[in-house]
Parts: C-alpha cells; sequence; structure tokens
C-alpha cells in the first residue's frame, strides 16, 4: 500500500486521516482535559503504558497528537511530543537525560534562554556546562568528559547565525555514545533534516516557522530513535529503573521511543508543560503551508541581501549564504535551500542610527519574535541589550550598530521600499 | 531479562513483570529483521493481566547476542530449548511473519504440546523475492527501510498511530537497526526455504487462533486465508491494516487474543 508520501503531501496530511463518523477533512480540535475510559482495565492498561491512548491531556491529547506525528514524519524521527514552547522542548530533554553531577556540552552562541537555561539555571540542580564554539568541532571533542550527557547546540545559531557542522559533530558524538542534542528552529525540516545527518534529538520552537503566523507558542521533542541508550550507568534516568510503573526500563520495553516514553512519564506529568489543543491546530494549519513558505521566505532573504549588500548606508551583513560569512561552506554543503530568512546587518552610524532605522520603518514590524510570515525587526542595542556599553555588547558578539531582521513574505518591492524609509531616517540622523 | 543461553548474551521481554513458571505463558515470537520491540503494546498488556510473558530476542536481534539462527527448524529448536531451560510448560506461542513458521515447527518438535498456537499475519509459507533476498545481504538497512514501508497499511504512509506521538516508519526502521546486520538475510532466507508448513499446519491438534491482515503486502491475506484453511478449527479474524498488525492496531489484537486465552482450559 506504500507510496511513501513526499515533504510537501506530509506537511498537508501526516498525523490526519478523516474519521468515518464525521468525515472531518481538518484536524479537529479535542478541546477536553480528559477522557472516558471504556472499563476499569483501559484505564489501568493506559496508566500502566501498556498501550497507547489518551488519559488526560496534559500527558497526551489527540489534536496535539496529529501534530506530533506530523513533526516525526517531517524529520523522519520514531516519535515527538510536543509542548507549551521551545524552551519548555528544551528544558524536558535536558532534565530528562541530565541528573545532578552531569555535565553538558554546548554552543556558546545561542538563543539567550538556551544559553542562561544551562548557564545559570541547571548549575542550580548539579548540571554544569562547558560553552564551546559550535563551529569547531575540535573544541567540542575536547570539551567531552566521562559524565558528559550530551551536546546541544542550534544549527542555525541565533542570533550570530554560526553554522554546526552537523555530520562532524554527530561523528564525534557518536563515537563517545553521547545524543546530540540540536535546535532547529531556524532551519525547520523544509531546509534540512538533522537525523540524515547523524543528530539524535531534535528541539523545536514552532512558535516561529513551523506555525509561521505569530499566533501561537509552542515546542516540540523529536526523537530519532538512532541512539542507543543501553549502558544503564551513564543513562540511568532512561535504561535503569523507573520510580514508577513497577520501575520500567524505557530502553529495554520501548527501544527507539524511550526518550519521548521517558519525557510523557516524567516530565509531562511531573512538571507539565502541555500544549493546549487549540494551538495545536494553529501550529498545524502552519506547518500544512510550511514549504510553500520556507521557499518565499528564501527567496525574499536572497533578494534582501543583495538590497543590503550593496546598499551605502549598509555597514555589514552577515547571512551563512553570503560568500562572506565564515561559515559558508558548511552551510552550502548541510544546508542547500539556503540556510534560513534571518538576516544580520549593521547600520552606518552605531547605536542611534540603528534606533533611528527601527523607528522609522512602517511595514516591517517592531518586535521580539523572528520566523513570522510577517517581516520583523529588533535592535538589540536600543532594546534587549540597550543596558549595555558597545564593549560589552561586542563581548557577547553583538554590535551596537546591529539589526536582526526576520525576511517575511511580502513583496519584495514593498519591502526594500520600506527599508528605504528607514535608511532616510539614518542619513538625517547622520548629517 | 538478561540471561546467558547457549553462551550467548541473550534477552527476554518480560512485559515489565518478573517471569512466574506457575503461570500460564504467552511467548511471543517476533518476524523477520524484528525483535520483541514488535511486541510493545502486546508484551506489558498481557504481563499485566496477569499471564507470564516472553518475547525473546532471538540470536543477533535487538538486545541477543550470537549468531543468527539459519533455519525456520534452527529457531524452533532454540525456542525449545529455551523453553525448557526457563522450564516452561503451560505456554501458548503467538507468533508474528517469521514468528508464525517458527510456531509451527515448535509445534511439531513438541508434538502439540502447547497450550495453543495464535498466528498473526501468518501464513504456512513465506517465500521472498530474489531482489530483497539479495538487497538484505547487501545493504539490510536499505532492505529494512523497503520492509517497513511495504509492511505497513496507510497509517505508515500518514503517520497515524494509536500510541500518540510515534511514527510507525521511524519507528520500524529503528528497531529493525537494532538487529546485527546479517540477522535479516539469515531470517529472510529460513523463511524463502521453508516448505514444511502445509504438512505442519495440518498437524495442528492444539486450539489455533489466527489474525490476518486485510492489506498485508508481506504474507498476503490470500495465503493467510490458504493456511488457515489447513488447520482444523482455527478461529480466524481479518482487520483492516497492513503487515505490522501489533503496532497497526494493538488494541484490536489484544483483545481478540484476550477473548482466545479467555476460551482456554
Ligand atoms: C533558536 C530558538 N530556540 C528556542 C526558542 C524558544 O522558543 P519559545 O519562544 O517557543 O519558547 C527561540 C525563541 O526565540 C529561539 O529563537
Amino acid at each position: 500500500m506504500s507510496e511513501n508520501y513526499k515533504f510537501d503531501t506530509l506537511s498537508l496530511h501526516a498525523g490526519h486521516i478523516p474519521d468515518k463518523e464525521t468525515g472531518s477533512r481538518a484536524v479537529p480540535i479535542y478541546q477536553t482535559t480528559s477522557y472516558v475510559f471504556n472499563s476499569t482495565e483501559e484505564a489501568a492498561s493506559l496508566y500502566n503504558m501498556e498501550v497507547g491512548g489518551h488519559l488526560y491531556t496534559r500527558i497526551s491529547n489527540p489534536t496535539v497528537a496529529a501534530l506530533e506525528q506530523r513533526l516525526a514524519a517531517l524529520e523522519g524521527g520514531a516519535s515527538a511530543l510536543a509542548c507549551s514552547s521551545g524552551m519548555a522542548a528544551m528544558h524536558l530533554v535536558v532534565s530528562a537525560i541530565c541528573s545532578s553531577g552531569d555535565h553538558i556540552v554546548a554552543s556558546s552562541k545561542m538563543y539567550g534562554a538556551n544559553i542562561n537555561l544551562l548557564q545559570h539555571t541547571m548549575p542550580r540542580f548539579g548540571v554544569n556546562t562547558d560553552f564551546v564554539n559550535p563551529n569547531d568541532p575540535e573544541a567540542i571533542k575536547s570539551a567531552i568528559k566521562p559524565n558528559t550527557k550530551l551536546v546541544f547546540g542550534e544549527v542555525i545559531g541565533n542570533p550570530g547565525l554560526d553554522i554546526m557542522d552537523v555530520p562532524e559533530i554527530a561523528k564525534i558524538c557518536n563515537s563517545k555514545n553521547i545524543p546530540l542534542v540540536l535546535d532547529a528552529t531556524f532551519n525547520t525540516p523544509y531546509l534540512m533534516q538533522p537525523f540524515k545527518h547523524g543528530a539524535n534529538i531534535i528541539v523545536h520552537s514552532l512558535t516561529k516557522w513551523l506555525g509561521g503566523h505569530g499566533i501561537a507558542i509552542g515546542g516540540a521533542i523529536v526523537n530519532g530513535g538512532n541512539f542507543d541508550w543501553g549502558d544503564k550507568d551513564k543513562f540511568p534516568t532512561i535504561s535503569g529503573p523507573h520510580f514508577a510503573l513497577g520501575g520500567i526500563s524505557f530502553w529495554e520495553e520501548f527501544g527507539p521511543s524511550a526518550l519521548i516514553a521517558k519525557i510523557r512519564a516524567e516530565g509531562m506529568y511531573n512538571f507539565g508543560p502541555s500544549l493546549s489543543p487549540t494551538n495545536a491546530f494553529h501550529l498545524m494549519q502552519g506547518i500544512e503551508t510550511l514549504p510553500l513558505r520556507m521557499k518565499k521566505h528564501i527567496e525574499n532573504t536572497h533578494s534582501i541581501l543583495d538590497f543590503l549588500v550593496n546598499h551605502e548606508m549598509v555597514e555589514w551583513v552577515k547571512h551563512p549564504d553570503l560568500e562572506t560569512h565564515p561559515d559558508h561552506e558548511v552551510a552550502k554543503r548541510i544546508l542547500p535551500k539556503g540556510s534560513g530568512s534571518i538576516v544580520v546587518f549593521g547600520i552606518k552610524g552605531g547605536r542611534e542610527a540603528g534606533k533611528a532605522f527601527i523607528e522609522s520603518v512602517q511595514l516591517a514590524s517592531h518586535l521580539a519574535n523572528v520566523g513570522d510570515a510577517k517581516t520583523l525587526l529588533i535592535h538589540p542595542g536600543s532594546t534587549t541589550h540597550s543596558h549595555l556599553s558597545s564593549e560589552a555588547m561586542k563581548e557577547g558578539g553583538l554590535t551596537d550598530d546591529m539589526i536582526r531582521l526576520s525576511v517575511g513574505l511580502e513583496d519584495i518591492n514593498d519591502i526594500t521600499k520600506d527599508f528605504e524609509r528607514g535608511f532616510k531616517a539614518v542619513k538625517k540622523l547622520n548629517k | 531479562m538478561i540471561i546467558n543461553f547457549k553462551g550467548a548474551k541473550t534477552y527476554l521481554g518480560t512485559g515489565g513483570k518478573s517471569l512466574d513458571i506457575n503461570k500460564r505463558t504467552l511467548c511471543f515470537l517476533h518476524g523477520s529483521g524484528q525483535n520483541h520491540l514488535s511486541f510493545i503494546q502486546q508484551a506489558r498488556f498481557f504481563a499485566y493481566k496477569g499471564y507470564s510473558v516472553i518475547v525473546p530476542d532471538m540470536p543477533a536481534h535487538g538486545f541477543s547476542d550470537g549468531n543468527p539462527c539459519k533455519s525456520i527448524k534452527e529457531n524452533a529448536e532454540w525456542i525449545n530449548d529455551l523453553l525448557v531451560k526457563l522450564n516452561l510448560k503451560d505456554v501458548v506461542v503467538i507468533g508474528h511473519s517469521q514468528g508464525c513458521l517458527v510456531a509451527l515447527e515448535l509445534n511439531r518438535i513438541l508434538k502439540n504440546s502447547l497450550e495453543a498456537l495464535i498466528f498473526v499475519a501468518g501464513s504456512n509459507e513465506i517465500p521472498v523475492n530474489q531482489f530483497l533476498l539479495d538487497l538484505s545481504k547487501e545493504n539490510p538497512q536499505k532492505a529494512s527501510q523497503m520492509m517497513v514501508t511495504w509492511g505497513h497499511g496507510i497509517d505508515g504512509d500518514m503517520s497515524i498511530n494509536k500510541w500518540p506521538g510515534h511514527s510507525h516508519y521511524g519507528e520500524g526502521n529503528n528497531i529493525m537497526c537494532m538487529n546485527k546486520p546479517k540477522a535479516l538475510n539469515c531470517d529472510l532466507n529460513s523463511c524463502n526455504d521453508y516448505s514444511d508448513g502445509i504438512y505442519a499446519a495440518k498437524n495442528i491438534k492444539v486450539p489455533a487462533l489466527a489474525v490476518l491482515a486485510r492489506n498485508d503486502q508481506m504474507t498476503p491475506l490470500k495465503s493467510g486465508l490458504k493456511f488457515v484453511e489447513l488447520i482444523e478449527n482455527c478461529e480466524t479474524h481479518i482487520l483492516d491494516c497492513g503487515h505490522f498488525l501489533p503496532s497497526e492496531r494493538p488494541m484490536e489484537l489484544n483483545s481478540i487474543i484476550n477473548s482466545f486465552l479467555s476460551k482456554l482450559k
């Protein structure tokens, strides 16, 4: 029967077939907290994880499950779990695998909250992280210690746009029997599927391009099913006995899906960052057009890069698809369709120029998000990092003239016209 | 649980409960290139229903070491020796696919002393085409992927799963990848070479149940229906799914098996 459906088809269909009773073509929103059991036996079998099914929406829900199964199909993973945000997904993974005394190797150039979680929060619970350059596989290799339980990074870093050489780093992790966990928010499975390059676990902020419309916060973990958790001393939380369910070993009983089973049985049970069914529906609506949107995001990004590179008011432009980017060769190899629609650039005139630009554009929205269908901008120097001196910003890899642009799907001429308005304001300022 | 059997590390799934030889034992036999994880949603289910459950990883499959058995007969002898070692007497054997052929041979060895036989997506013969036989030798990973995609019904393609968040393809591929590379080719050759099925099926004297799949491309329904005709009084059910019935229709399958078991003495 197999059709082996392709990516565009799976984006629309995976996870749902119309049911016989209602014929509903769209995925129904099961806006319910709980599910009536047909018998006490059925209830017990769900609680004991004897069979799959739904018992309480904090643990699973049919609408959320359709989203999870769509993501598993798009990434080519064994299983997936959707949760309330990208940060929740990240925390669920770290807390499922690591315990006090464990160590993580992570990229030093990541989204602020990813850094904060590992640098400030997890050490309070005895889990410490060494941060290394994401584009230096050798540095990653030498940072691995006997108690290292995972290597973490963003495929395309936010906001520096550093590219991880995923196949190289996966080889290192594989040889040390450590899972490679990647935040694949900026690439989405449309631009690159990390499991094909040897990664083991994917974390997504669905809030961004996957949802794509800036209307719902959500996150997901996709489990490659390609990691051997069998070392009970190293990964006792996955292969050793669990505190409930009769001391279950998730690895022995669920094999490739051990991690997701563990996270459902512990993370979702005890922390409870569940995704609302309505938001799961909204996110799935977004995924239906992911391939179309990503194509246009990339097309517009390449046009904007042309525009910015050649603009007299622009001091510098950074994007991995530009030959001037230090990771350009890696990007070409692992992200051949394009390396995302975030562009960072500096405006001549420093912090004040950035501020004037942001305040003068009309079409592009000034806000703290990325991956919307609409064009978004932020100037860290006058917002998130306004309390820092130019020198302090530089130390963090940022400059005070830097604008982060999330290229949207508008007509490209309207975007460039809008930017000209911003540059005009900067020119006035510089006079 | 892990035991040392015939000099090799051998894994037996027990559904999360310990083995109790005083209870009726359900012995699940996995199919070609599979392992105990084919029965994720059966092992715990029946262990928690009060049965003793064993789901052996055959040699070189899943967590078991050793060399893969080279024929259906060798597989059956291995299982027979295992049952003896574990001192299990009151045994119902449940085979899936190749596991059905092994069950047929085991019943012959045991001279109809099993309590019952349950065939899931089974037949008396499982011919394998030359292309897949060759591929399983040259590139077992590719062969596994093809089997996983052929084997599932539409639920595989559409990532529909009764188990929230799970993908039949992603999970199926990785389960097969856990085995030693040479296991699949040995399994497929064992199936292809097996020719005693008609005789074995005709001589079944114990209660028998068959659960077949309407859209089975590995052991087609037509072949399954011919098979059950050979068995005296085989209770037969057909479910609307592909070959991987234990994960495609876990609740329906469990419920059919459960009611069959409840009718046994
Ligand atoms: C790369 C990256 N990962 C994770 C997150 C966190 O996602 P969420 O806001 O859904 O928690 C973000 C948010 O900006 C991000 O950019």
